[in-house]
């Protein structure tokens, strides 16, 4: 029997729905501390007096930790990918969002933890706080980042972009634009497993973690450098997740846990609350986006216009890849010619948000499906047929020209068409994602095909690519 | 009073792999002496199967039954270099590294069965645990024999790794040029949503979501499908029912438990339609693309088109609760026509919210 189109069942479907299956919080070990963490009750304020003797001193208290003894406390999670670090693991001087982690305790158990936060003598300052991104750039906009409310470094612009063509020349040419604006929200990733770690001094001086994450070659990347520490003094273990859709990639719990566990000396679990994850862990980001498409009349979309504000929240974290991510497909499953696409990643005093499942993507298929359905409805033409129109053929080019080779943006389109038994008219029901010509290689195209066997156009090629 | 039904629909594409690449997996496999396998790659499973799926295809490039396979992914001591489950990369780029070690793996067992069996390994092939020489399979000797051979009298331990890593693509921050494809292949997919709206209280249902998706290859098609199924209700808690800021902008109001916070559940389950296509990758392992994140993509914006297919209004401010979508009925925004502009939802662009026109958002070179 071939294994490969099987319809095997899951090898961890039985345990999963049988409750055998063991998790973080599932992991018993002697000597157990349990940690908390105080968290800031303020959505912006400056730290202005924070005393954690009387905490220190409590009776069950093993290990209380501040930003000062975190080894290397600001450590990007995209610094590999050349983006600088700005979150700190404990908060330092000033907190940014409510929740965000200031001081962690280490104790015998919960009650006595929980008792040492409240023993913590703080202060804030509060600070105006940003919550709209389409305000970060007024005049009087709270200042929610140190680096300002726009995220300043793609090379040197503060926003990611893309350029494709000549988009004066297609709106000028247009016979019709259309502008509509997008508000994909921010979600939860609501995970049954809340985040959670449990930290372990081995005798041999090494440090174990049961981790939740999703990655846990990353994690063990993230924690050693906070701990600064080789690789090899650190095992993580993990591999099985309960839930995680994108929000078990940050290491949100694991470093915390392993340095209460070092200061202490004895196995720590962190593991939240439901509350805490609700409100304290990060989020799918919301997104604003404006967009205009240049169409002609029979339902070509010759340029595209597209303005996009990301809420990063307090932190950049993933931020800057997601948005890159967007910027790389805002043509969605069709060809445009013409482009101008601008991204910015907005700090808001909101708690940041991260990766969840089809980041950066979702709030593009959101978005412009939305808009082409109405383009569609403004022409008076079929939402199905100016799809199959403007879909990705082969040799066409993405926005960073990109050539595709095999796209299916006809195939499934038919293919759902079908499943409805909806008629389309004869030049649509026998397309393919072949390459273009004929009536379906208007002159505006021209340009941005790419030639077989070329997988990334030159950018010389379409510097004229109104084909006017 | 009413109830309207509506049908609306969207077709989107989505990326495999991280976007720019460089994120390697690695595996590496070991045979035992009767021939069994261990797998140990570092895939973390997520609850999409990965471990499942990556067990079949190294049962089957290898040429093993299915259950000879054992594959460890539990700890960074044993396992190599992951980059993790996110990006829509288990399967094409963690599958590809099981599939390049069960390569090497195959490969050392077809040199030693060709000592064995005194036959060139080019004349053998694996077949369910058995060696057989090509045109005569009566000769065959089983892999568990050639294993212990290895180990108890070739002094060799049979093992294969591979790493599958496509390099970085440099990216052009004036323009989002690239210097190489920022991906490993792109998946295609078409959902159709049939919606009810009640125009008394807003409430909309989602009645029937089909699903049409390439996949490229389904290793396994009873994950696919799971994948497609738990990925429409996330896409109907995207189209009409989660929100972390219910009065956004506002930071207040946030849920902080599941009584308070509306994720899709059972009640939400509409009938589904899926529909598997397999047009095949050039180089993903059997053909395989990727199913996992855009699965909660495209349902999102086919139920806003259902709604204004019922209803005759846009609700572009996510999720359409009932309380947007009373007001967009009640308001019946048409959009302004300026010469050849059309233009919908004035009222939310940065234009119309800011002091100086979003200037600095919209003036960019």
């Amino acid at each position: 029997m071939k294994a490969v189109g099987a319809r095997l069942p899951r090898y961890d479907g039985i345990g999963h729905v049988t409750g055998r299956t063991s998790y973080v919080d599932d992991v018993r070990v002697p000597g157990l501390l349990q940690a908390k963490v105080l968290r800031s009750p303020h959505h912006h304020a400056s730290i202005t007096h924070l005393d954690t003797s009387r905490a220190e001193k409590l009776r069950g208290v093993r290990a209380v930790i501040t930003h000062k003894d975190v080894p290397r406390n600001e450590v990007g999670l995209l610094e590999p990918q050349g983006f600088p670090a700005d979150e700190p693991q404990l908060a330092r001087d000033v907190v940014r969002y409510r929740g965000q982690p200031i001081v962690a305790v280490a104790a015998e158990d919960v009650d006595t933890a929980i008792e040492a936060l409240e023993l913590i003598d703080i202060q804030y300052e509060e600070r105006p706080a940003l919550f709209d991104m389409r305000l970060a750039c007024e005049p009087d906009a709270p200042q929610a980042h140190e680096w300002g409310n726009v995220y300043p470094h793609f090379g040197p612009y503060n926003h990611r972009r893309v350029r494709k063509g000549d988009i004066e020349w297609a709106f000028e040419r247009a016979d019709t634009i259309v502008s509509g604006v997008y508000r994909p929200q921010a979600i939860e990733h609501v995970p049954l497993e809340t985040q959670a770690a449990l930290a372990i001094p081995e005798p041999d001086g090494r440090l174990t973690i049961y981790s939740c994450t999703q990655a846990m070659y990353y994690t063990l990347s993230i924690v050693a450098t906070h701990l600064q520490l080789p690789m090899n003094r650190i095992k993580v273990i993990g591999g099985t997740v309960g839930g995680g859709f994108g929000g078990k990639v940050d290491s949100a719990s694991d470093i915390v846990a392993a340095l209460l566990a070092l200061k202490s000396q004895r196995p720590v679990k962190w593991r939240w609350t439901r509350e805490e994850e609700f409100l304290a862990s990060s989020t799918r980001a919301a997104w604003h986006i404006e967009l205009s498409d240049a169409v002609s009349s029979d339902g070509w979309i010759l340029g595209r216009r597209m303005t996009t504000l990301h809420d990063a929240g307090a932190y950049a974290r993933m931020s800057p890849y997601g948005l890159t991510k967007h910027a790389f497909h805002h043509t969605g499953a069709y060809t445009i010619p013409n482009l101008k696409f601008d991204g910015f990643a907005v700090f808001t005093n909101r708690v940041p948000t991260t990766a969840m499942r089809g980041f950066g993507v979702t709030s593009v298929s959101e978005a412009t499906e939305i808009h082409m359905t109405r383009v569609a409805e403004v022409l008076g033409l079929s939402p199905w047929e100016i799809r199959l129109k403007n879909a990705n053929r082969i040799g066409d080019t993405t926005g960073n020209l990109v050539a595709m080779q095999d796209p299916s943006t006809v195939r499934v389109t038919l293919a759902a068409a079908e499943r409805i038994g909806l008629e389309l008219a004869p030049g649509f029901r026998n397309m393919t994602g072949d390459r273009r010509s004929g009536d379906l290689l208007p002159e505006h195209l021209v340009a941005q095909q790419a030639p077989e066997g070329v997988h990334v156009l030159s950018r010389d090629a379409t510097a004229n690519g109104g084909g006017s | 009073m009413a109830k309207h039904q509506g049908r609306g629909f969207a077709t989107i594409e989505y990326p495999t792999g991280m976007n720019q690449n460089g994120d390697p997996s690695q595996a590496w496999i070991k045979l035992k002496p009767d021939g069994r396998v261990d797998v140990f790659a570092g895939t973390v499973d997520i609850g999409q199967g990965s471990k499942t799926v990556h067990t079949q295809i190294v049962a089957d490039t290898l040429g093993v039954p299915y259950d000879w396979v054992t594959m460890d992914n539990t700890n960074t001591d044993s396992s190599a270099v992951c980059t993790g489950t996110f990006a829509s990369r288990g399967t094409f780029i963690g599958g590809n590294a099981v599939r390049y070690a069960a390569d090497r793996v195959r490969e050392r067992v077809l040199a030693i069965a060709s000592e064995e069996m005194e036959i060139d390994p080019a004349d053998l092939e694996i077949v369910e645990g058995e060696i057989l020489p090509k045109g005569a399979p009566s000769k065959k000797m089983s892999l568990s024999e050639i294993a212990d051979a290895a180990t108890y009298k070739y002094g060799e331990l049979i093992s294969g790794q591979g790493t599958a890593l496509k390099p970085l693509a440099e990216v052009s921050d004036h323009d989002g040029s690239v210097t190489v494809e920022p991906h490993s292949a792109i998946s295609y997919a078409a959902c159709v949503a049939d919606v009810t709206v009640d125009d008394e209280t807003g409430d909309v249902e989602v009645t029937r979501l089909i699903s049409i998706y390439d996949v490229g290859r389904a290793i396994n098609p009873l994950l696919v499908e799971g994948q497609i199924e738990g990925g429409a209700m996330m896409g109907i808690g995207l189209g009409l029912l989660e929100e972390c800021y219910p009065h956004y902008p506002s930071a207040e109001h946030r849920g902080e438990q599941f009584g308070s916070y509306l994720a899709p559940a059972l009640e939400q389950l509409p009938d589904l339609d899926n529909v598997i296509l397999e047009n095949p990758s050039a180089d993903g392992p059997f053909g395989a693309k990727a199913i996992g994140e855009m699965a909660n993509n495209a349902q999102p914006p086919a139920i806003i088109a259902a709604i204004h297919d019922a209803v005759g209004v846009w609700v572009t401010q996510l999720p359409a609760s009932p309380e947007r979508v009373l007001r967009a009925i009640r308001a019946k925004a048409a959009p302004r026509r300026d010469g050849k502009h059309v233009i919908f939802d004035e009222e939310l662009s940065i234009r119309t919210v800011t002091s100086d026109g979003g200037a600095a958002f919209l003036n960019t070179p």
